[in-house]
């Protein structure tokens, strides 16, 4: 079974991503801020991390360099869920190192088709 | 592909959405709680990056929400909010105080949006037609680029990043529209009739400067949900706001046209380059070596083989570290310990009886009994215990609107904000503590004029205060206002034919704005001083058990010390015994006791007692009489004084012997039968027996009388 850390400061939308994806047979940690999940990354081992983009603490952009900057992450899919009109985070995203992104706001199949082209 | 994978593919669709609501409007709510708090403590001189930024991130966050959750117009406005506050945080616009005020309003708009959705839509539609046009204006009002509407700035941007795409993003729609419009999908519905969104179509054509609109489900409608692709340089906001005419704005959602997600070129983890062929790569100039350099990365992301190893097997998940559970869960389990606590009384009571030495392990067990209960009854009664920033926290905002509409200023100041007390308390103080400070606000505080007249600064301080002060807990409303006049409080109370002679103590003259219909105020404003309200704060206070206290100089100020007990539950009593009966005494409230001969109880001018203590002369209530309980000819010789105090009131209650210390469990007495003067609840003992929690400050104060 593949594990995927979700990221997200919301309860609600880390509540949702995290049905959807147990739903679809993953396994799935949840972390409450980019702090958080930097320390989960570190006693597990991930499939993919799914990050919000804006959280308090450390946002998802220093989450995914800071995760990129470890060697047990250099290769790890890490998505950045992100709004629409954000053209300079996706720029910004890419610079840390992260490998794709989705719009918020989604719907839970297409969290789903998303995350089955990158984990597999 | 992803059809073979063992994660049975296409299951996360089809997932009901509502069961997240609940979740998402408290979570709303808190956001909008912090932002408003935020709003009014930011600094317009100097507002931090830090404040800015968590501003931003309450609208953004209820944003998120909304949106994933089809909360359309709470969407809509957050998104205007957003916009407006992104350009604060970017330093691109300087906060002002207007700034705050329509946010503020904002903030409340969102609130009647969101109950009215939590009510399933019931209720009038929150109109923010005005609101939204304001924060649009506010947002663009010194924009940069004054020439160009906000509105349009983002979709050039998104179109330039387009142009300079690779050829293989050329097919997305964006970059083959005109400059300055975007390409969206417009779903609409569920509707009853779908054939009403075809006016849509007509709008467009009706509206030169609109764009383009296609259906994109050719006229079908799928589960009563329509379709559309258009291409416009209109905002969300307006195009919603013409939509209004022909569907309800709740049945409207815009969304990015297109996959809605992306990859980065080349990107750790990112699928290779020919299986994501769909055009959608976000690509910055000179991508070509930049996937060249990041290929082999990929690949070896693809090939790398997946060691049974590295998935974790599910930890025990951690959760967020707060859980969520009805308060009537709380209450339910508050109520099974207080029989458990009861239960443990009664078996020690009868363990009592039989001989320790012989029931040694029995016996040491009951001790560990009744220590773990005790443990679990304060850790059971400290979930319901709130922090009474909750209450303090929404009087900024209500202090502020109060004294803009009154032209007044005032500056509000909090102590004691971490002071917990029972949610229950919380809940019905809230009422009285918000007239309270409405009062000093309204009657209290002078206009900035006669302040200054008066040599006070303009500003007129209110403070809130919360402290414990032994078994109790006790919140100050306090203004440095003009205080009470003790000549128009005797006048007022005359004039109502209230007993007000002049050798009234101070404290007895400010107690007469308790009195039902009394208020000193000269002129009745829409915020108080109609003369109900006093009244029924006293009556609500005393109801919890608790008691209100005035203190004032006139042209000073006023203050007001509402005390209340820690929590409506359990307390620490004291039992005594009188005949065959037996009261409690709160032990918060027993100063001393001590054997008394009869002698030395003195008679004074006629009826009264007192007995000398230390000094003092105490005056004595005679349990046995105050409570008419049989007397069995025993002996005054043996009795016992009990002294108690309540509030500064000492009395002596005589009563036949002391049987103990307990923690009673309160049984509302009012609720299961009716008041009873001087007895403020009930408790079932160990041995099932019914005693009565005697009222110590009634009983303290009519003795005194």
């Amino acid at each position: 079974m593949h594990s995927i850390l979700a990221v997200d400061d919301s309860a609600s939308m880390r509540q949702m991503v995290s049905f959807t994806l147990k739903n679809a047979g993953f396994n799935v940690v949840e972390a409450v801020d980019g702090q958080d999940a930097f320390e989960k990354a570190g006693k597990h081992d991930f499939d993919l991390v799914l990050t919000d983009q804006n959280m308090p603490r450390v946002d998802g952009i220093e989450l995914t360099k800071k995760l990129r900057s470890s060697p047990k992450f250099k290769t790890t899919p890490i998505l950045i869920l992100t709004t629409e009109s954000s053209d300079q985070m996706k720029q910004a995203g890419r610079a840390a190192g992260a490998t794709g992104w989705l719009v918020k706001p989604f719907d839970p199949a297409k969290l789903i088709e998303v995350i089955r082209k990158v984990v597999r | 592909m992803a059809d073979t994978t063992p994660e049975g593919a296409g299951s996360g669709a089809g997932i009901d959405l509502s069961q997240f609501y609940q979740v998402f409007f408290e979570e709303a709510g808190e956001n909008l709680e912090q932002l408003e708090q935020l709003l009014l403590g930011i600094d317009l001189m100097a507002a931090d990056d830090e404040t800015l930024n968590s501003i931003f991130r309450c609208a953004h966050s209820v944003k998120g929400g909304a949106a994933t959750f089809g909360f359309a117009d709470v969407a809509e406005l957050t998104h205007q909010m957003e916009t407006l506050l992104d350009k604060l945080r970017r330093h691109e616009l300087a906060p002002n105080a207007s700034m705050v005020d329509v946010l503020l309003q904002a903030g409340d708009a969102l609130r009647a949006q969101l109950a009215r959705h939590q009510n399933a839509g019931q209720g009038e539609a929150v109109e923010i037609g005005a609101l939204v046009a304001q924060i649009r204006a506010m947002s663009s009002g010194s924009a940069p680029a004054a020439a160009a509407p906000a509105a349009a700035a983002a979709p050039a941007a998104r179109a330039s990043a387009a142009a300079s795409a690779a050829p293989g993003a050329a097919a997305t729609t964006a970059a083959a529209a005109p400059t300055g419009s975007r390409s969206l999908e417009l779903v609409v519905g569920p509707l009853d009739a779908p054939e009403t969104a075809n006016n849509l179509i007509e709008l467009f054509s009706e509206i030169a400067d609109l764009g383009t609109i296609e259906a994109l489900d050719a006229g079908q409608a799928a589960d009563g949900m329509r379709r559309f692709k258009i291409v416009t340089s209109s905002s969300d906001a307006d195009l919603l706001d013409l939509f209004t005419f022909h569907v309800a704005r709740e049945h409207v959602k815009l969304l990015p046209l297109g996959p809605g997600y992306g990859f980065h070129l080349g990107a750790p983890g990112a699928p290779s380059a020919a299986d994501a062929g769909f055009g959608f790569f976000d690509n910055a100039p000179g991508a070509p070596n930049a996937a060249d350099a990041a290929r082999p990365g990929a690949l070896q992301a693809k090939a790398e083989p997946r060691t049974p190893g590295k998935v974790v097997a599910a930890p025990a998940q951690a959760e967020a570290s707060t859980l969520r559970v009805s308060v009537e869960k709380v209450d339910q389990l508050i109520n099974l310990v207080g029989e458990l606590v009861i239960t443990q009384a009664m078996l020690a009571q009868t363990s009592a009886k039989v001989d320790p030495a012989l029931y040694q392990q029995m016996a040491a067990g009951l001790a560990d009994l009744d220590r773990n209960t005790r443990d679990l009854q304060e850790s059971v009664m400290s979930i319901r215990m709130i922090p009474m920033s909750i209450v303090f926290n929404r009087f900024p905002r209500m202090l502020r609107d109060l004294a803009g509409k009154l032209g007044k200023k005032v500056e509000f100041v909090t102590h004691g904000e971490a002071t917990e007390l029972d949610k229950g308390l919380v809940e019905k103080i809230t009422d009285p503590l918000t007239h309270l400070v409405r009062n000093s606000c309204d009657h209290g505080i002078e206009l900035p004029a006669e302040r200054l007249a008066r040599g006070k600064p303009e500003s007129g301080t209110l403070t809130l205060a919360a402290s414990h002060q032994g078994g109790s807990i006790v919140i100050e409303v306090r203004d440095d206002g003009k205080g009470l006049s003790r000549p128009k409080l005797l006048a007022k109370a005359r004039e109502r034919g209230l007993e007000a002679p002049d050798s009234m103590s101070d404290a007895e003259v400010w107690s007469l704005i308790f009195a039902p219909g009394f208020s000193t105020a000269e002129i009745v404003t829409d915020v108080s001083g109609r003369g109900v309200g006093m009244d029924v704060v006293t009556k609500n206070i005393t109801a919890l058990g608790g008691t209100v206290e005035i203190d004032s100089s006139e042209g000073h100020g006023m203050s007001v010390k509402v005390r209340l007990p820690l929590t409506l539950a359990i307390m620490d009593g004291m039992s005594v015994g009188v005949g065959k009966e037996c009261y409690i005494l709160p032990l918060a409230s027993v100063v001393e006791s001590f054997q008394v001969k009869a002698d030395t109880i003195k008679s004074i001018g006629g009826s009264g007692q007192v007995v000398e203590v230390r000094n003092e002369y105490l005056p004595v209530v005679e349990l046995r009489r105050a409570f008419d309980v049989p007397s069995f000819g025993m002996s005054d010789d043996g009795a016992v004084m009990v002294v108690v105090d309540a509030d500064g009131c000492r009395a002596a209650l005589l009563v036949d012997e002391l049987l103990g210390q307990h923690q009673v469990v309160v049984k509302n007495l009012e609720a299961n039968y009716r008041r009873v003067s001087g007895v403020s609840g009930a408790t079932i003992m160990g041995d099932g027996r019914v005693a009565l929690i005697l009222d110590v400050g009634s009983i303290a104060r009519r003795a005194r009388h």
